[in-house]
């Protein structure tokens, strides 16, 4: 046999994503941007335990309070320490986003992939469907789904609780929630069904899928082994430009009175109250829009350094 | 015979994260005028590299750092962007491989010719499409008045190279450079390209490149031809020369594992082992040692010079000191 | 002479162009129009012609990888032609392939250990135990060494690309191999490598090569017979020697005659093939070479030539040969 011994240097290989990671270490930009939601993902997970005040409690004595020490953020018009609510309104943000953009990921990715994947009628109706949802304003959308579903489900629960007399159902932070995740995800996934199908479609007529195809493997595992591995650079950009987006959404919602109501702090709703008395007391209206400012800048960073380390054929 | 073009100890290298890595290490090369030159080499020798940086049109992270290149008594190395993109086209055309990709797709075909001559020599655009007009038929394409008003996509590749050889020689060129451009094309079509090449470079006078790595392509086509090999030149003599008496053992490796239509079916073709190193992977001495059947000891202790071949044409000079006798004479 | 291990009969392949909102046919493309030949057991069956032709196209119709719009392909007394993807499951093992391109061919998120295990699991061809010993040996074949099974497709040249196509190729343990370009793409040096490792594997494992190429001094190099196609049809077919020494088809000698030789002295009086390939789309009547063609007359404009048997086992589709020693037709003066 003539046999070519091709000699090969005896180092760690080096899979795709371990180089995508080394890229992306030597993005400042991006290292900074996934720093800052990091210290954010913390203060949300552990919140009620780093805050030095509960977000709900009132101190009357100490309203409109400018920073200081005891109060970084200062307090608000109730007495409640800034800081804490801020803080909490990281929770808020990061669960609806992550929930969101879950709820939302999941349809689009199995939507997405089934109809990229085998074409067809499916694929059209899909193709009709998110059209039509991405063709109607989001806001609108929301207002909509919020306005005719909130008041139905309030009193149902209210139904409820006079049944089983349990409080859980007189929390309305739940129906609040339901919502926002509920419309955000109906307004989000068209955008990732429509990205996994356009990767799952040129993806699918790559050599190596008619090679996989030629093994005689089935189609489930060429979807799973072969096609959705292979699109996952292009998903993880967009994920982490969806979470940025998300949270913009929510405080959009929630400033505008049809997303995450008070007394839960979201940053929407604490920039609307603090827009209605900034002449006075601007540092309401600074704390919250601050942090919602450097949180997407913080995922625009990321996001482009993750399409950089992903796709790194732009800078060779 | 005089030279047109001089190369001397050119380096090019690639930026990477971990460093700069060395594509091409010291080439020297000579184009005359009037000459046909073929340039042949395995993908990632610096082939394409050598004859872009000559022109400023290296792309990204990739640079000259070293040596001299002398075309008109000016070295093109150290000239601005500005300087060499009016030579580019005047002085020295470019016909490169994929003539899909060269060409605008939303401008006829007419005012891309015509635009070169415009930047070039200035003449008016009546007169610029006139111009153009006499290029395509130059080029032998048929019709060419009607096909000034076409856009790329509605010629066959072996048109649109032919218009990409039209915009090469729009500036009446000194230097042709020819960038493998026939290697998307299809053999019949090839051959059509190959005489029309050939032709024009008689009728026009002026000196061609012509860059490939199809050893028998190149055959019919140059005077002389010059072997890369990792970035450096390993052997440079005249076309029937390299053919009949190869000295360096790359050459005669490359020429011994082309199949041709006369060889023995189903024979083994003797191969060359092994691949060639990565850029920056360059091993000491001369980088073809450890693919080679005769290397010694001494092959890997020095970069091997380009030298005479005793016994040959004097144009015949080979980087290698094996087959030079110089090892015999140091040992 | 071995029996046919695949016959293929009037193999058919259109591509249908829709357009508009509910996809109205539009146009299309005949790929493949009665391809006919049998393949026989052990031989390699070379494919050549230029882009368009039709070459690569057949070789996804016998593999059922494009659905054929028409014909039939016989495979141990079976049509694969007629047979859906689960249908063809149990003759994918049999018939494989190597795709020309080495750098898009292999998944880049597997190692190559985990591309080449794939088929061997799937089809159950040696047990989770036997696998080491099975990838080291299936790498021998092809002339790596075993630690390549740890790395990605990526950190591997051209060659060593290629050398693991072929070896997931081999992983099926098949009897039929269609090489779709499968060297076209590779250096020179790397080129003579790979060649000799499909003839050494041919000799090895007793392989039947269906090899589709545009290189034609590879193409006489590796093949028993030679099919010259032109525009989705046949022109020629013929052993290999006779196809090379007494090329019949006015085509196939144009073909011949722009093939480069590597020796600066050779006469450059070529016979020249003026203009393109028309396209696909609209394809000439009658015979699809009269355009080109320096014989070409009124029949062979109006009636499409049948592809007949001139000599043993040498058949042409030309008007103008009717035996294997004289083209009785003088070229026509433009």
């Amino acid at each position: 046999m003539s046999s070519v011994t091709t000699q090969i240097e005896d180092e760690r290989p080096s899979s795709l994503w371990r180089d995508a990671w080394k890229r992306l270490r030597r993005n400042k930009l991006a290292l900074t941007g996934l720093g800052v939601i990091a210290v954010l993902v913390i203060f949300a997970a552990f919140g009620p335990w780093l805050t030095p005040y509960d977000f709900l409690s009132q101190n009357l004595d100490a309203r409109n309070l400018a920073p200081s020490l005891s109060h970084p953020f200062g307090t608000d018009d109730l007495g409640r320490d800034v800081a804490s609510r801020v803080i909490y309104g990281a929770r808020t943000a990061f669960l609806v986003a992550v929930l969101v953009t879950a709820i939302a990921l999941a349809i689009g990715v199995l939507l997405g992939a089934i109809a990229g994947f085998y074409g067809g009628t499916f694929d059209k109706v899909l193709m009709w469907v998110t059209d039509m949802t991405m063709s109607v304003p989001q806001l609108l959308l929301v207002v909509v789904i919020n306005a005719s579903l909130k008041q139905p489900i309030t009193l149902w629960m209210e139904a409820r609780y006079l049944a089983t007399m349990n409080p859980i159902w007189r929390n309305g932070a739940i129906i609040d929630f339901a919502l926002v995740f509920g419309s955000m995800a109906i307004i989000s996934w068209p955008p990732y069904a429509r990205l996994v199908r356009a990767q799952v479609l040129s993806i699918r007529n790559r050599p190596y899928v008619t090679a996989a195809r030629a093994l005689g493997l089935t189609n489930r595992l060429i979807l799973m082994r072969y096609v959705l591995p292979n699109a996952m650079g292009a998903l993880i950009v967009a994920v982490s430009a969806g979470l940025g987006t998300a949270m913009v959404l929510e405080s959009a919602f929630s400033f505008l009175g049809v997303g995450v109501n008070p007394p839960t702090p979201s940053w929407g709703n604490m920039i609307s109250d603090g827009l209605r008395v900034w002449t006075n007391y601007p540092h309401l209206l600074v704390a919250p829009a601050a942090v919602l400012a450097v949180v997407t800048v913080a995922f625009n960073f990321l996001g482009d350094g993750l399409n950089d380390a992903l796709n790194p054929k732009g800078q060779k | 015979m005089t030279a047109l073009l001089d190369i001397k100890g050119l380096t090019i290298d690639i930026a990477r994260d971990t460093g700069p890595a060395r594509v091409v290490d010291g080439i020297d090369l000579v184009v005359n005028e009037g000459e046909s030159l073929g340039i042949v080499g395995e993908s990632g020798c610096g082939k394409s590299l050598t004859m872009l940086s000559l022109v400023g049109l290296l792309p990204n992270r990739i640079k000259a750092t070293g040596g001299t290149a002398q075309f008109g008594g000016a070295d093109l190395l150290k000239m601005s962007p500005r300087e060499l993109r009016k030579l580019r086209g005047a002085e020295i055309g470019f016909i490169f491989q994929d003539p899909m990709t060269s060409l605008n797709p939303v401008m006829r075909i007419g005012d891309q010719i015509a635009e070169a001559l415009i930047y070039q020599t200035g003449m008016a655009k009546p007169a610029a499409l006139t111009r153009a007009g006499e290029l395509l038929e130059l080029v032998g394409i048929p019709s060419p008045r009607d096909r000034l008003m076409s856009y790329p996509h509605e010629l066959s590749g072996g048109m649109r190279q032919r218009v990409m050889i039209a915009i090469g020689l729009a500036g009446s060129p000194r230097l042709l450079i020819a960038d493998e451009p026939t290697t998307a094309l299809d053999v019949t079509i090839q051959a059509q390209i190959v005489d029309l090449v050939r032709e024009l470079k008689d009728r026009l006078n002026m000196a061609v490149v012509w860059i490939t790595h199809d050893l028998a392509l190149i055959a019919g086509l140059a005077d002389r031809i010059a072997v890369l090999y990792a970035g450096t030149v390993v052997e440079d003599a005249p076309v029937s020369t390299i053919f009949e008496k190869p000295s360096h053992p790359y050459t005669r490796g490359l020429l011994g594992s082309l199949p041709t239509l006369t060889d023995q079916p189903m024979s083994r073709l003797p191969s060359i082992g092994g691949t060639p190193p990565e850029p920056g992977r360059r091993p000491p001495g001369c980088p073809f040692a450890p693919r080679c059947a005769l290397a010694i000891a001494a092959c890997s202790a020095a970069v091997p010079r380009l030298t005479a071949v005793p016994g040959s044409d004097p144009r015949h000079r080979v980087a290698c000191i094996v087959t030079t006798g110089q090892s015999e004479a140091a040992a | 002479m071995n029996a046919p291990l695949i016959t293929i009969e009037n193999l058919k392949k259109r591509f249908d162009i829709r357009m508009g909102a509910f996809g109205e046919k539009a146009a299309s493309v005949h790929a493949l129009d009665d391809f006919t030949a049998d393949i026989i057991e052990g031989e390699t069956f070379s494919l050549v012609g230029e882009s368009g032709c039709g070459k690569s196209t057949t070789g996804f119709c016998i593999l059922n990888l494009q659905r054929p719009s028409g014909g039939r392909v016989i495979y141990k007394g079976t049509d694969l032609a007629t047979l859906d993807e689960d249908g063809m499951r149990p003759f994918r093992r049999d018939l494989q392939i190597v795709f020309q391109d080495p750098y898009s061919t292999l998944n880049p998120r597997m190692t190559i250990g985990e591309a080449l295990s794939e088929p061997i699991l799937f089809h159950g061809l040696a047990t989770k135990a036997e696998l080491p010993a099975r990838l080291t040996r299936l790498l021998a074949d092809v002339g790596l060494s075993q630690r390549f099974a740890s790395r990605y497709p990526h950190e591997l040249s051209g060659g060593q690309r290629q050398r693991v196509a072929i070896a997931r190729a081999l992983a099926c343990e098949p009897r039929f191999i269609v090489c779709d370009e499968a060297i076209s793409a590779l250096d020179v040096s790397v080129q003579a490598q790979i060649l000799n490792l499909l003839l050494d594997l041919q000799e090895k494992y007793k392989l039947t090569y269906l090899f589709i190429a545009h290189d034609l001094a590879v193409v006489r190099h590796i093949s028993d017979r030679v099919g010259v196609m032109y525009l989705g049809r046949l022109a020629e077919l013929a052993p290999a020697q006779a196809l090379f020494a007494t090329p019949l088809h006015p085509y196939t000698r144009a073909l011949l005659s722009a093939v480069p030789e590597a020796n600066p002295h050779a006469a450059q009086t070529r016979q020249r093939l003026q203009g393109e390939v028309p396209s696909p789309l609209n394809p000439p009547s009658g015979c699809r070479f009269h355009t080109r063609c320096p014989l070409a007359r009124d029949t062979c404009r109006a009636t499409v030539p049948p592809l007949r048997e001139v000599a043993p086992g040498h058949r042409v589709a030309c008007h103008a040969v009717t035996s294997a020693t004289t083209t009785n037709w003088e070229p026509v003066s433009a």
